[in-house]
């Protein structure tokens, strides 16, 4: 197990320099993201709040592989994620990325256990199914489907599906978005957990202000820029938040 | 335009994939069916026009000499309302740039060609002028296929005259749509010469004045032809008869019939099971697609709208996309007809032959096709209805999927998770797996089935003319001849060995039954024929005992041990009880073996024979029939070189139209169930696999889990769709049953792979166009969705 990188000795793991994201639509060009710049360090974790529409899922998507930024530059090490080719970026989700969404999107026709193992079969060097989920709090449920599962449960065997190939990034949209606080702070709780034994570098996409509390910095954004970044010297673990 | 419609349009716009592959489907059931149909309609009907416009007899009869005043007393029998006598004769003919000689068959033409019976249709040239003795007419099947154009003259040997013409015009003849040869059935048109000349000229040619040799009769409409056969045949025996026939057995006809009736076969096999495969997948996809649009229907029920109307919705949809598959049916099969029949106008040979657009098979499936629109979308439509707003607008409830009992096998566990999903979704929707397999299968059983006459017919020549005949040509004397005369021709150059045969007329009768058919006296321990059971053994020839076709064993009901009465229809023509000793598999007709010794007996004669059947020289061909032309006694000459050519243009050619049409159909439905099958699947998987790529997966890895049910059913449909292939070749075999060609049930390892290949790539083309879009899958969208 890799030890925790301290945030400020590491060289910065994404470096973001003005960045741009414009979309074409009928009613003219709307402009995503207007000139971002970020530097997140290893192992550190970022809180994006802001409201709907102000950039913060755009920055999410280009930084997770998903979506192509317009101009600028966004580099995870040596690696240049704005011009990187379709297969680049999947070889890169792939070896470097655990995604959880809002709606946990687990597939319904795999046990907690199979799904997890879904992605563990393509990773380099995974922790075994059943270690990843007992992390979660999950080993008496691992052979449960999804349809068996509580909304909570089921957030957590995503978490255990992210984590579980030891990533050096995990990208979280609104986890707790679709749960009832107690849920959302324990699915909080394994986020922390586990990227905290993995040494992930974790960013949270969230309108719940709440979770905040948990980062070690705040980015505010607002119409596709950041307005604020703030570093929270009140860290609190998740079981301490609630709303 | 109501917003509903308006709605309707744009549902069909944004489906226009799907609503285009399950019109497809629908166009093929309607336009296989408008094309068999409407074929055989022209065909019926071009024939009918045909034997009016000539004036095609009822009755046909020859005798070797006759008074015209027979010909008189013919036209008192009652029910006859016209006759039409004339002087025919038979030879040889060498025609230039042709190896072997071709027979000619020389035909008066009445003074005046109005009265006449079987008029010809002059399609080019003129008649013969009546004062000339050196023009006549040809059939036009004959000049085209030995290239001999109107101006030339030919030289023929009729009657051991030498003669020579000049062509003047090109027609036909209802009575020689096909010209059969001497030993076989199958047309060879370069090599049978049909001629009309002036009356006179023929009568003095073949020693015929005052006298004729065929003679047709023309019935009163409705009146029945038995009675009137036994009068002419009684009227004709004095004057060396041969025996009367009707129309229906008219050799010509007969063959045209059967090909014209398989066709019939055909339409009414074929066509019904595309149009309820194609009818059945279209009530389960269109189900299906309904299904998805569960949350409109409550949508539209929120906004106030009745069951019925929210209904109706669908209903139109599934009528609309009905009608355009209908409509689209129509045109393609109209297409079809007219491709199929312009194939079938260069063999048919009538003098004009249009498709007729057959509304009634057209009404009848694009009804059908409606009807399974409509039963498939009412379904589905009754079940979202049937839910309360509320629960409609929810999306189904996620699937509950369970360990089933493929977990419990040791396999499972060293299955990786892309594949534990295809099976536990094949488990979890049994029904739907079942519906794709045996959608699948049937359209590989359609390709397979279709394919199934091109082995079929292959086997047919070389069972005949390899296995159970080994001679390489035959020749037929004017009369049969003592044996000593195949000796003289196997000292003709080439020739390596001739073995003597009687060949003659039959009637066939037991158990109360008739049939027709032909006599063939081999000698016990020949080798140019021998007739062969079903496990090609030879089948012994035994003292007076006959070997029966199985088809004629069939059809008469009798097997060996058994005996069966025949009737030789020529000379005396004795009609004895004789026992059956054996029965030869025969595909082509309805054949009697017996000892040719046996049957001079039985006529009373010596050791005579009507055939030598030889084996040639391949290299020194051209000297044997040279020798032949000049031999007066030989009329009658076929080499199984060109049979075999003549079998494969006339029986192959003309199905094998048609049979790729089936073919190319069944490709189509599997193109259509695969393709609709993986479209549903990837909208109801399309969140998973946007998923999936989120999560790193590559898009051919998505594509594994997205169409590797699909593989795997289409692979299970494979055994089945050969077993099913297999039963719609044997339900074809037993529907040609009633024709005189008998089909063999073979289906080579070629039909199989080429069906199978076929079937594959339908699927897989299907397979690649929706698993294509995985590439395109939007990764952004599925992180805000929920299911």
């Amino acid at each position: 197990m890799p030890a925790r990188p301290s945030p400020s000795a590491a060289p910065p793991t994404f470096d973001v320099r003005g960045l741009c994201k414009v979309y074409a639509s009928e009613a003219g060009e709307v402009h995503a993201l207007r000139g971002v710049d970020l530097q997140v360090a290893a192992g550190e974790t970022l809180v994006l709040l802001g409201p709907s529409g102000s950039g913060k899922s755009t920055l999410l998507n280009i930084l997770g592989g998903l979506d192509r930024a317009s101009s600028g530059s966004a580099r995870f090490k040596a690696f240049e994620l704005t011009t990187a080719s379709d297969a680049a970026l999947t070889a890169y989700r792939r070896a470097s990325v655990g995604f959880i969404f809002q709606f946990f999107n687990l597939v319904p026709s795999l046990t907690a256990r199979e799904n997890v193992a879904l992605i563990t079969e393509i990773a380099r060097d995974p922790m075994p199914p059943e270690e990843a989920l007992a992390r979660v709090g999950l080993a008496k449920r691992m052979d449960h489907f999804p349809a068996q599962l509580s909304g909570g449960e089921q957030q957590r065997v995503a978490v255990a599906r992210a984590i579980a190939k030891r990533p050096e990034l995990l990208f979280c949209d609104e986890p707790t978005g679709s749960l009832d606080s107690e849920s959302g702070v324990q699915v909080l709780e394994a986020i922390a957990e586990v990227t905290a034994a993995v040494g992930a570098t974790t960013m949270i996409v969230t309108h719940n202000a709440v979770v905040a509390g948990m980062a070690d910095r705040i980015v505010h954004f607002s119409d596709g820029a950041v307005t604020r970044l703030i570093v929270n010297s009140a860290k609190r673990p998740p079981h301490e938040l609630a709303w | 335009m109501r917003a509903l419609d308006l709605k309707l349009l744009r549902d069909l716009l944004r489906m226009r994939l799907q609503v285009a592959a399950i019109a497809l489907l629908i166009t093929c059931g309607v336009s296989v069916a408008v094309m068999a149909f409407s074929a055989q309609a022209g065909l019926k009907r071009a024939q009918s026009q045909y034997y009016a416009q000539t004036g095609f007899a009822d009755v046909f009869a020859g005798a070797k000499r006759a008074p015209l005043a027979v010909a008189v007393s013919l036209g008192r029998i009652p029910g006859v309302v016209a006759v039409d006598a004339r002087a025919t004769k038979g030879g040889l003919m060498s025609l230039p740039g042709m190896l072997r000689p071709a027979t000619a068959t020389l035909i008066g033409l009445p003074d005046d060609p109005r009265q006449a019976l079987n008029r010809l249709v002059l399609m080019q040239g003129r008649l013969p002028d009546a004062n000339r003795t050196d023009e006549a007419v040809a059939l036009k099947s004959f000049l085209d296929a030995a290239h001999v154009a109107l101006g030339d003259r030919l030289t023929m040997v009729i009657d051991g005259r030498q003669m020579s013409f000049r062509i003047t015009g090109s027609v036909l003849s209802p009575e020689y749509v096909y010209v059969p040869g001497p030993a076989s059935s199958m047309p060879d048109d370069a090599h049978r010469g049909v001629f009309w000349a002036p009356r006179l000229t023929v009568e003095k040619a073949a020693g015929l004045g005052g006298s004729f040799s065929a003679v047709s009769l023309k019935l009163a409409a409705g009146s029945d032809p038995a009675p009137v056969l036994a009068a002419v045949d009684r009227a004709l025996s004095p004057y060396g008869g041969f025996p009367a026939v009707a129309r229906a057995d008219q050799i010509s006809h007969k063959f045209q019939q059967e090909r014209i009736d398989r066709f019939g076969i055909l339409a009414w096999v074929i066509p019904p099971i595309f149009l309820v495969v194609a009818a059945s997948l279209v009530a389960m996809v269109l189900g299906r697609l309904v299904e998805t649009e569960r949350e409109q229907i409550g949508l539209l029920k929120a906004f106030g709208y009745g069951d019925f109307a929210a209904a109706a919705v669908y209903l139109k949809l599934a009528a609309l996309i009905g009608l355009i598959g209908a409509a689209g049916g129509g045109v393609l099969g109209a297409w079809m007809a007219r491709a199929v029949t312009q194939v079938l106008a260069q063999y048919m040979r009538f003098p004009s032959l249009h498709m007729r657009f057959s509304w009634t098979a057209f009404a009848a499936a694009a009804l059908i096709s409606a009807a399974a629109a409509a039963a498939g979308s009412l379904m589905a439509v009754r079940r979202a209805v049937r839910l309360s707003p509320a629960v409609a607008m929810r999306p189904p409830a996620p699937a509950v999927f369970r360990q089933g009992l493929v977990e419990r096998l040791a396999i499972w566990r060293r299955l990786d998770q892309p594949t534990r999903m295809i099976v536990r979704n094949l488990e979890r929707f049994p029904a739907r797996a079942l519906l794709t397999c045996v959608g699948l299968a049937v359209s590989l059983s359609l390709v397979v089935g279709s394919q199934f006459v091109f082995g079929s017919f292959d086997e047919i020549l070389d069972q005949a003319y390899f296995r159970a005949r080994h001679w390489t040509d035959f020749v037929g004397f004017a009369e049969n001849r003592d044996v000593s005369a195949v000796a003289s021709v196997g000292r003709m150059p080439g020739v390596i060995a001739a073995e003597p045969a009687r060949f003659a007329a039959i009637r066939a009768r037991a158990n109360g039954r008739e049939q027709r058919g032909f006599i063939t006296g081999l000698d016990p321990a020949a080798w140019s024929t021998r007739p062969l059971d079903a496990a090609d053994q030879v089948v012994p020839l035994k003292g007076r005992g006959v070997v029966l076709s199985s088809t004629l064993a069939r059809r008469l009901d009798v097997q060996p041990g058994e005996s069966v009465e025949i009737e030789i229809v020529e000379g005396r023509r004795p009609r004895v009880l004789l026992p059956i000793t054996g029965e030869a598999q025969d595909y082509a007709g309805l054949s009697v073996y017996m000892d040719r010794h046996e049957l001079n007996a039985l006529m009373g004669d010596g050791d005579v024979a009507s055939t030598a059947l030889l084996l040639v020289a391949p290299d020194q061909r051209a000297q044997f029939y040279r020798a032949i032309e000049r031999a007066p006694q030989i009329v009658a000459a076929e080499s199984r070189a060109d049979t075999v050519i003549g079998f494969r243009t006339t029986m192959m050619q003309i199905m094998s139209v048609e049979m790729s049409f089936f073919a190319a159909f069944a490709a189509t439905i599997a193109f259509g169930v695969a393709f609709n099958v993986s479209r549903i699947a990837l909208s109801d998987r399309a969140r998973d696999l946007a998923t999936l790529r989120v999560l790193g997966f590559e898009p051919f890895e998505c594509a594994y889990i997205l169409l590797g049910e699909l593989g795997l059913l289409a692979l299970l449909a494979i055994p089945l769709g050969v077993l099913g292939g297999i039963g719609l070749a044997d339900a074809l075999v037993a529907s040609f049953a009633s024709q005189e060609l008998q089909l063999p049930m073979i289906i080579t390892a070629r039909s199989y792979g080429l069906s199978i290949s076929t079937f594959l790539a339908a699927v897989a083309l299907a397979a690649a166009m929706v698993g294509g879009r995985i590439w395109s899958l939007d990764l952004v969208a599925v992180l805000k969705t929920r299911e």
